[in-house]
Parts: C-alpha cells; sequence; structure tokens
C-alpha cells in the first residue's frame, strides 16, 4: 500500500520530464528508496537510528552539482564587462528561476518520500510496537534535519560567484522595477501608497479590491505588472529561502537595494546645489525600494527573515510611519526596519556627497541654501559632523589657502562658510574647527586687515570690483546685527568686557550630544561674523585704527562736505566696538562738519576786500574756489608730510584763507598741509580745454608749464620744492596723459620735460580732452595719511630701542622674559600691546639685520 | 671730590635752575617727602623711555626684573682714556622717595679706579651732597663715564690708583689686566 501511495506522487512530479535519464534518476532513486526502508526495517527495534541512511547522498550526487553546473557559465559574471548587458542579465535570470524552480521540485520530492518513509516507519512501528514512548521524535524529527543537510550541502557546494549571480538577479529585477514605479510615482504616489498598503495586507487580494476602486487603468496595468514582477521575485526569494539561503539571499537583494539606492541619490543630488533632494529622495525611498519590500515581505508572510524585531527597536521613525497609514495598522516591525536602514543610507550617501562638494557649495552659498539645509537634516540624522569637519577643512587647505588665493576671496569665502555653517550648526561648535585654518592662514597675510575695512566700509560705495561685493555682504550683516540687537537686546559679544566673558564662560554648559539643535536655543551662542572676523585681526584696536587710517584717506580726499555715509559706517561700528574706541574717528568727522561751517563762514568775509583781492583775481582763483579741510591733527592718524612750494597765488589765496580764519577763530591758527587735497584745474590749449582732478603736487607741477615750456627735472624740482626723484614719479600723470613729453637732458640723470605742443597731442589725447580725470590716489605712493604699517613700524623702532638696552644690560634674554619686560616697562605712548607671535617675527627680524643673534633660545647683542 | 666735564655741568645746573623751583612751588617740602609710589614709577617709566630713545653711546641701564626701582647699568669706557675697549656693569637702586633721594649706584664688575673702592662703591658728588631731583638715569650714568676718564685723584678711595693714574701706560696695563668682563 505504501509502495503504491509513493510511486503515485513519484509520477505525478516526474510525468513531465519521462525522458532517459529521468528514468534513469527514478529508478536510481527507487533503488535508494528501496535501500533505506530495507534498512529501516531491518533496524526496526531503534528508531532513532533509522534517519542516518543518506537521502541527502543522492540529492548532492543528483541535484547539487546539476544545479550548480547551470551557473557555471556565468562565474564571470560579475566582471564588469558583462554587467552592462541586458541580454546576459535576463538570461541570467531565466537560468537562475529555471534551476532553483528544478531543484526545489526536486527538493520537494525528496521531502515527500522522506515523509512517505517516516509514515511507513512509523505504521510499522505502531503496528509492532504500540504504546512505544519514543514513537513520535521518529516523525518530527527526520525533515528539519534533511533541511538542514540539503543545505549544509548546497553551502560546502556554493561556487564563488553565486552571490554575484544573486546579486545582479536582484539588481536587474530592482532595475525594472524601478523605471516602472518612476514614472508612477511622479503623478500617482499617493494612491499608489494606498494600494501598497493592501498589497501589504493581503496580496492576493489586492488584485481584486484594485480593479473596483482604482481611477485610471494606465497606472492599473503598470501595477499588475509590478505585482507580478514582485511576486516573480518572491518565488526566486522564496525558493532559495527553503534550500536554505536565507541570508545569502537577504544579502543579495540589499545590496542591489542599497546599490540602487546610492545610484538615486547620486543622479537626484547630482552637482546642483540649488534645490533640495532630501525629499524626493525620501518619496523614492517610499515609492520603489519600501513598495518592493512591502509586496515580498508579505508575499513571505514575512516573518522568516527578522529573527529579533524587540519592540524596543521602533525608534521616531516607526511611530511616524504608522501615523502616515491611518487605517491600515502599523506596517510591519520589518518593513520598519527596512525603512530605518535605508533612510539612514540614503541620509549618509546625500551628506557624503555633499560634503565631499562642501567647498562648491559654500562658494555660491547663498543660492546653495537648500543644499545646506539638506545637509544639515542629513547630519542631525547621522552625526557626523566630525567628518564634516575633517573633509572641509582638507577641502579649505587645498583649494582657498594658497598663496594664488587673493585674501579677498579667502575672506568672502570665510564669511560664507560661517553664514553656510551656522545654518547647519547654530552653536558654532564645528564652525570653530572650520574656521580654525583660515584664520591662521589669514593671520600670515599682510593685507588682511586692510582688506576686512574695506569690505566693512566700502559696502555702500557699490564698487563694481570683488571687495565692494564683499562690503556688501559684510555691511548687511553688520545692519542686520544692528536690527537683532534692536529686537533681543542681547548684549554684543566684542562690547562685553572681560569680566563679563568671564562671567558668561563660568555660566557656560556644553549641549548635550544627543541635544536637538532646534530645541537648544538656550545655549545657542549668537554667531557673530563681525566678532569672527575681528578674531582674525586679533584686537579690536587693530582693526579700528586701520579703519581710521582709511577714513582720514577718504576725507581728505573728499571735495565736498557730503560724509553722510561715513557716518553711517561709524555708527554702526560704534555699536559694536563701543563709542570709546570709535571716539576719534567721531572726531574726524566732526572736523568735517565743522570744516564745512568755518569755510562757509570765512567765504561770508570775502565781502570785506582784501588787500591781495585783485593780485588773485588776476589769475582767476578766488577763495570762492577754495574748500579747506580743517582738521583737529591730534586725532588724526599722522599726516604723511611732504615738502612742497605751491604756486605764488594760490599760496596768497592759502594765506589769506589762513588770516581770515584766523580772525574768526582767535586763537586758533591754521597750518596748511600742503601736499594734501585735491586740485580742479583747466588747462587751455589754444582751442582746447581739459579738466582735471589732481593732487596738489600735480597741479604745482603744471603750473610751472605755464610761463616756461620747457624744464629741467632738476630745475623743476627746485621750483617746486621736491626731490628729484619724487617729480620724476609724479610727472609719469602728466605724460601720460600726452600734456608733457619727456627726453634725456644732456646729463643721464637729468631729464627735461616739454610741454606738448598743443597741436600735435590733439589727435593723439582726443579721447581724454574734455572728461575729468579722477586719478587721485592711484597711486600707492600718494597716500595722504601714513599707513598702519608706518606706524607699526615707527612703534617698532621704539621697541626695537628697549630691547636693545634690555640686552645690553642682561645680556641674554629668551623670548617670553623679552616680551614680559616689554609688557611691564614699555608702558609710554605707543604702550607695547603686541602678541608673542609679533614679537618674535619683528626679532627673527632684528636677527636677519644682524642686530641680533639668536642661540639656544636666548636672543644675543650682536656685537 | 667732585669730578665732572663741562657738558654735564651745563646740562645739570641748567636743570637744576628750573625744576627744583616748580616742585618747590607745587608742593612743601614736607608732603614731597611722601610722594606717592604712583608718580616714582611714572618719572622712572619716562627716565626710562628717554634713556633708550636718547642713543647716546656706552650708557645704558635697564629695570631688573618686574622691579623697576632696581636697575641694571653698564658703561664702556670712553674713546682714548685708559679704560677703552672695557665693559662695566652696575646696579642702580632707587629710594622710594626719588627724585628727592639720589639711587645707590654701584659697579658690579671690578674696576681699578681711584674714586670706586673693592666693592664697588663709587665716589661721586653728585650721588651724594650734590644730589638734585633734576638728574635722571642718563645724567648719572653720563656723568659715570665720564668719572672713568677723569678721576679725582685728590680723594681717592683706591689710593692705589690714584698713585698710579700718573703713569697712564702703566695704569691701562694695570686696567687691563684687573679688567674681567661679565659673561
Amino acid at each position: 500500500m505504501t509502495l503504491n501511495a509513493h510511486s503515485s506522487v513519484c509520477n505525478l512530479s516526474a510525468l513531465d520530464r519521462l525522458n532517459k535519464t529521468s528514468i534513469a534518476e527514478i529508478a536510481e532513486s527507487w533503488n535508494g528508496f528501496c535501500f533505506s526502508t530495507e534498512a529501516l526495517l531491518n533496524g526496526n527495534g531503534n528508531p532513532s537510528c533509522g534517519p542516518d541512511f543518506a537521502p541527502h547522498e543522492i540529492f548532492e550526487k543528483n541535484c547539487a552539482s546539476k544545479f550548480w553546473q547551470n551557473f557555471d557559465a556565468y562565474s564571470n559574471v560579475g566582471a564588469p564587462e558583462l554587467c552592462n548587458d541586458s541580454m546576459q542579465d535576463d538570461e541570467v535570470q531565466q537560468v537562475l528561476c529555471k534551476a532553483l524552480r528544478e531543484i526545489s521540485l526536486e527538493k520537494q520530492y525528496q521531502e515527500k518520500c522522506l515523509s512517505i518513509l517516516v509514515h511507513a516507519l512509523q505504521s510499522y512501528k505502531d503496528s509492532t510496537l504500540e504504546g512505544r514512548l519514543t514513537s513520535d521524535v521518529g516523525r518530527a524529527y527526520p525533515v528539519p534535519k534533511y533541511q538542514l543537510i540539503v543545505s549544509s550541502v548546497l553551502m560546502t557546494s556554493l561556487p564563488r560567484h553565486f552571490p554575484e549571480v544573486l546579486h545582479w538577479y536582484f539588481k536587474g529585477k530592482l532595475e525594472e522595477l524601478s523605471t516602472k514605479m518612476a514614472g508612477e510615482y511622479d503623478d500617482i504616489s499617493e494612491a499608489q501608497e494606498k494600494d501598497d498598503m493592501d498589497l501589504d495586507e493581503n496580496p492576493t487580494l489586492a488584485y481584486s479590491t484594485r480593479d473596483m476602486d482604482l481611477d485610471g487603468c494606465h497606472h492599473q496595468r503598470t501595477f499588475l505588472e509590478n505585482n507580478r514582477l514582485v511576486k516573480n521575485i518572491g518565488v526566486v526569494v522564496h525558493d532559495l529561502r527553503s534550500l536554505g539561503f536565507t541570508s545569502l539571499t537577504e544579502d543579495a537583494y540589499a545590496s542591489a537595494i542599497f546599490l540602487l539606492l546610492k545610484a538615486k541619490v547620486h543622479d537626484l543630488a547630482g552637482e546642483d546645489y540649488r534645490s533640495s533632494v532630501l525629499e524626493s529622495v525620501k518619496g523614492w525611498i517610499q515609492a520603489v525600494p519600501l513598495q518592493f519590500l512591502r509586496a515580498l515581505l508579505a508575499y513571505l508572510g514575512d516573518s522568516v527573515s527578522y529573527d529579533s524585531p524587540s519592540s524596543s527597536l521602533k525608534s521616531p521613525l516607526a511611530s511616524q510611519s504608522s501615523a502616515c497609514y491611518p487605517g491600515n495598522g502599523t506596517p510591519s516591525e520589518g518593513l520598519v526596519r527596512w525603512q530605518l536602514r535605508l533612510e539612514y543610507f540614503a541620509y549618509e550617501t546625500l551628506q557624503d556627497l555633499r560634503i565631499a562638494k562642501l567647498f562648491e557649495i559654500i562658494v555660491d552659498y547663498p543660492d546653495s541654501s537648500p543644499a545646506i539645509d539638506d545637509l544639515k537634516r542629513c547630519l542631525e540624522y547621522t552625526g557626523q559632523h566630525s567628518k564634516l569637519v575633517d573633509s572641509f577643512i582638507s577641502a579649505l587647505r587645498y583649494r582657498l589657502l594658497t598663496a594664488g588665493a587673493s585674501t579677498n576671496d579667502i575672506l568672502l569665502q570665510y564669511v560664507s562658510t560661517i553664514k553656510a555653517l551656522r545654518t547647519i550648526d547654530p552653536a558654532g561648535v564645528f564652525l570653530e574647527a572650520v574656521g580654525e585654518p583660515i584664520r591662521e592662514y589669514l593671520k600670515g597675510r599682510k593685507d588682511t586687515i586692510k582688506c576686512i575695512v574695506t569690505m566693512l566700509t566700502d559696502g555702500t560705495s557699490g564698487n563694481p570690483n570683488g571687495p565692494g561685493n564683499t562690503g556688501d555682504s559684510l555691511l548687511e550683516e553688520l545692519n542686520r546685527n544692528e536690527e537683532n540687537q534692536d529686537s533681543t537686546g542681547m548684549e554684543d559679544d566684542i562690547n562685553t568686557d572681560d569680566k563679563q566673558a568671564w562671567v558668561d564662560a563660568e555660566r557656560w554648559e556644553p549641549d548635550p550630544v544627543e541635544a536637538d539643535p532646534l530645541k537648544g536655543s538656550r545655549h545657542r551662542r549668537k554667531v557673530d561674523i563681525l566678532g569672527m572676523i575681528v578674531g582674525i585681526i586679533g584686537s579690536k584696536d587693530q582693526l579700528v585704527n586701520e579703519y581710521r587710517v582709511m577714513l582720514a584717506e577718504k576725507l581728505l580726499n573728499k571735495t565736498d562736505y557730503d560724509i553722510n555715509s561715513e557716518i553711517r559706517t561709524l555708527e554702526l561700528l560704534k555699536i559694536h566696538f563701543g563709542e570709546n574706541s570709535m571716539q576719534k574717528c567721531e572726531i574726524m568727522l566732526n572736523d568735517l562738519i565743522d570744516s564745512k561751517r568755518i569755510n562757509t563762514n570765512v567765504k561770508a568775509t570775502i565781502a570785506q576786500p582784501s588787500q591781495n583781492g585783485a593780485e588773485v583775481r588776476e589769475h582767476g582763483v578766488s577763495l570762492d574756489m577754495l574748500d579747506a579741510t580743517i582738521i583737529s591733527s591730534n586725532f588724526w592718524p599722522p599726516i604723511q608730510e611732504e615738502a612742497l612750494n605751491i604756486p605764488e597765488p594760490v599760496d596768497q589765496l592759502l594765506s589769506d584763507y589762513a588770516k581770515r580764519f584766523g580772525e574768526i577763530k582767535t586763537p586758533r591758527k591754521l597750518q596748511w598741509k600742503k601736499n594734501l587735497g585735491t586740485v580742479k584745474l583747466e588747462l587751455q590749449f589754444g582751442d582746447r580745454e581739459m579738466q582735471f582732478t589732481v593732487a596738489p603736487v600735480h597741479a604745482s607741477i603744471i603750473m610751472q608749464f605755464q610761463d616756461q615750456i620747457s624744464w629741467t627735472s632738476i630745475n623743476l624740482a627746485t621750483a617746486i620744492g621736491v626731490p628729484v626723484d619724487v617729480l620724476n614719479r609724479r610727472i609719469n600723470f602728466w605724460i601720460s596723459k600726452g600734456i608733457l613729453a619727456d627726453s634725456l637732458g644732456d646729463d643721464s640723470n637729468d631729464h627735461i620735460y616739454t610741454l606738448v605742443d598743443s597741436m600735435v597731442d590733439a589727435g593723439k589725447t582726443g579721447l581724454n580732452s574734455g572728461s575729468c580725470e579722477d586719478l587721485v590716489g592711484d597711486e600707492d605712493g600718494e597716500r595722504s595719511v601714513a599707513s598702519v604699517e608706518d606706524q607699526l613700524r615707527k612703534e617698532m623702532t621704539v621697541y626695537e630701542k628697549f630691547i636693545t638696552g634690555m640686552l645690553t644690560n642682561f645680556g641674554s634674554m629668551a623670548l617670553d622674559r623679552i616680551h614680559n619686560t616689554l609688557k611691564m616697562f614699555c608702558v609710554a605712548d605707543p604702550s607695547y600691546d603686541k602678541s608673542l607671535q609679533q614679537l618674535q617675527s619683528f626679532l627673527s627680524g632684528l636677527v636677519v639685520e644682524e642686530k641680533l643673534e639668536l642661540r639656544d633660545g636666548m636672543y644675543f647683542l650682536k656685537k | 671730590m667732585t669730578t665732572m666735564t663741562r657738558n654735564n655741568q651745563d646740562n645739570s645746573s641748567n636743570r637744576a635752575s628750573n625744576v627744583p623751583a616748580t616742585t618747590a612751588a607745587k608742593q612743601p617740602l614736607p608732603t614731597a617727602k611722601t610722594v606717592d609710589t604712583q608718580s616714582v614709577l611714572k618719572r622712572l617709566q619716562s627716565e626710562l623711555m628717554a634713556l633708550m630713545m636718547s642713543g647716546d653711546s656706552g650708557i645704558s641701564a635697564f629695570p631688573e626684573d618686574d622691579n623697576i626701582f632696581c636697575w641694571k647699568g653698564t658703561i664702556t669706557g670712553s674713546k682714548d682714556t685708559v679704560f677703552e675697549g672695557t665693559e662695566y656693569k652696575l646696579t642702580l637702586s632707587f629710594p622710594t622717595d626719588y627724585p628727592f633721594k639720589p639711587p645707590k649706584v654701584k659697579f658690579e664688575t671690578g674696576v681699578f679706579h681711584p674714586n670706586v673702592d673693592v666693592y664697588g662703591n663709587i665716589c661721586l658728588d653728585i650721588l651724594q651732597d650734590k644730589w638734585s631731583s633734576a638728574y635722571d638715569v642718563r645724567t648719572i650714568l653720563l656723568s659715570i663715564q665720564s668719572l672713568l676718564g677723569e678721576p679725582n685723584t685728590s680723594s681717592p678711595l683706591n689710593t692705589q690708583a690714584a698713585a698710579l693714574w700718573e703713569n697712564q701706560e702703566e695704569y691701562r696695563k694695570m686696567v687691563q689686566k684687573l679688567y674681567k668682563p661679565s659673561a
């Protein structure tokens, strides 16, 4: 009876392949079966030893080798040239499906054989040894054992390329699915989700429900296709699992999904920083991989792969996702875990992508803020801020902090960095780390202070070149901070004195690591761009000083008394640096305001005839044309003195003005700085007029040519009262304008300057004629105010004398001691305020000049 | 005992006529004794600044380690004197009522000189009874520098040196022999 039953089962499975080999196989397995039965019946007294017979031998011989043979052709499937071959893909897929089907059938068949055997044994035992206690063991034991044997047989004979094959299979299938779903996802993602949930609950039911409640038939069809696809995959996965390849399978499709996700993120994120991609990536995760997994897990019964989905693993995201699908119940735990994994992976991928390109992103910062926002959210999720810091710093060092980058560019990038990172990290911790190399680098640049001050003050002037644009943003920042202060009444960091800073520092508590940056406003420090920029310079005094010099330069070159923009800038600076530090600047501005008034007063006295008025008119210059800027020189930076003989009539005009000033403002006297200011003049050449705005020295030069057409440089220099080399430099202005011509004199050092004949140069300088040339201060040598460097040099000579003095008496001193001694005793007018580093560089300068010697860290006077 | 170059005398007499008059006008003498430390500090600081900026060759001094009341000085022997090519260290310690009292000045380097004893004590009138608040570190050092070349042999502290002074050649050899430059 048992034999009959067996053959019928056997026939059923084998009917469709009744060829020669099959028959041989059947015969063989039948023999095996008979043999085992025999063995079992012989060892009837001991049922537990029954399963020792070896069906796996047969299995191994018959199936495993055959199964693996199927894949031999694809042993090099992982090779890149084959990857892109879709034909190959399809073939792999087909072969895989087929082979799986076959081996599964084989396995089922053997399991059935086994169960029949067990049944037979059982009934035999039942009939012979009734009431035997061990009867259950015999029934339950063989099948799992058999399965274990099968999977271990397969595992041991597993070809190395099989995981690859699986990987490519899943990759191909997923890509297929993804392209199908991508189109769908765009327009009907909502409906899709709803349907997916149906699918999640009951995949077979989904077919029927969909037919009823869907409005469009297009995605109905695609959905069915997708479902079929998912089902195919499901079958494969199921077969693989039944063969014991559970973890292998999972690895394969997980890696395929991640690969696809990575490709998708890269595809979406790309090089475009102007749009946020995080949402679409998340949407895609929902639409493609999660849907696939949902279907797959549902198909497989959703219980096999996740061994311990403990409830504690439910993250906030889990509840969030369940909230998304009201009425459908919470998605299965496995799915939530998948979602978390996928999202984390997506965040991490996007974050890595963005961090790698952070430098570029920050370069076009205001436009790239969506990318910054994305990065911020990714980092909140992954917490890999240190990665950002490391990567960005190395990018900075490589790309920005090089000799080729202009200081302005570096500053601009610094400001953008501050702004961008402030978004990512409001507490400014990482900003501190990232800013450090930039600050250090900028400290080493000489023009840093100048650039910063230019950025700060030239904002409104709307310069077309770089600094102007940069200035805009900084001034904006100043303004915004001003507004912030109005609203929050927050005290500015720079303004607080040291004591207050100490108190603040003591109060400070670190934000807990897991603190939500959104809630951290209690601890949030204000990231003050201006403060961070001042931090580069070291002290606000230096900045204020530089600003004072620039302001002086600007004010002295003004031809009107319009200082509105300067007043505004000053007011803003006052907010940040305090009234006291800006006091001198304020006096300078007040001087300008006073000058305007005094100027008017002085001119009002013109009505009274002065004794030399007639003479003045003769030359066509009168007091009307003279505007004076009267400065309180104590409060101005040192003014560049330069001897200059100005033409007699103008000189007289000046003394006349000074006299009138003296009358109005007794006992004060006016002392002219004749080399400063600007002269508007008009040159007439017969039929032609040219207007220029020039420095007094230029005007003096050209006036000498009024009476004498040709001058030797030495004579001219004497007449004007400037050194010959200065004259030769300054006169280039007129030569470049084509007004004067330069030729060598008798002596090679002596030049002869001749007024160019008007007829000849008419064509040459036609372009310039009539235009008002504003060339004031176009050369660096023409600064009216001693630059900060000059002042510094002057200060340093004082220090040099002190250092010489102390070294004379103490023999040798270490850097520290020199620094401290200077701090202690050099307290008079330019009191010593340098840092140890500044002193060191100054000292090494003296060593280079061979004034000092450095041995073993001690400085000596060079004898 | 008083030996000073004409230059310094002119200098000091000019000042002596000016400065005490003004200080006396400002403050009655008793209160001047208890002058506050702050003004002493100021005075010494400005003297230091003046000394540093003066650029006199051969004389120098600087406060020692955080204490502005205690200075170290350096004097090199003037050209065309027997002390040419030698360098001497001194200490100057200022009293708290400086400049109403003179500072105590001593040679740290041994010097073979009629008016300097073996302990480095100097016999110089402006450092004793002829002191005036018009003097400052710079004039003291200049005076000592000139004292080296023009000793007062009539009231010597070092009689051997005074006796040898006549023979400049021998004296020079003696100076060279006894000269021990500080490290």
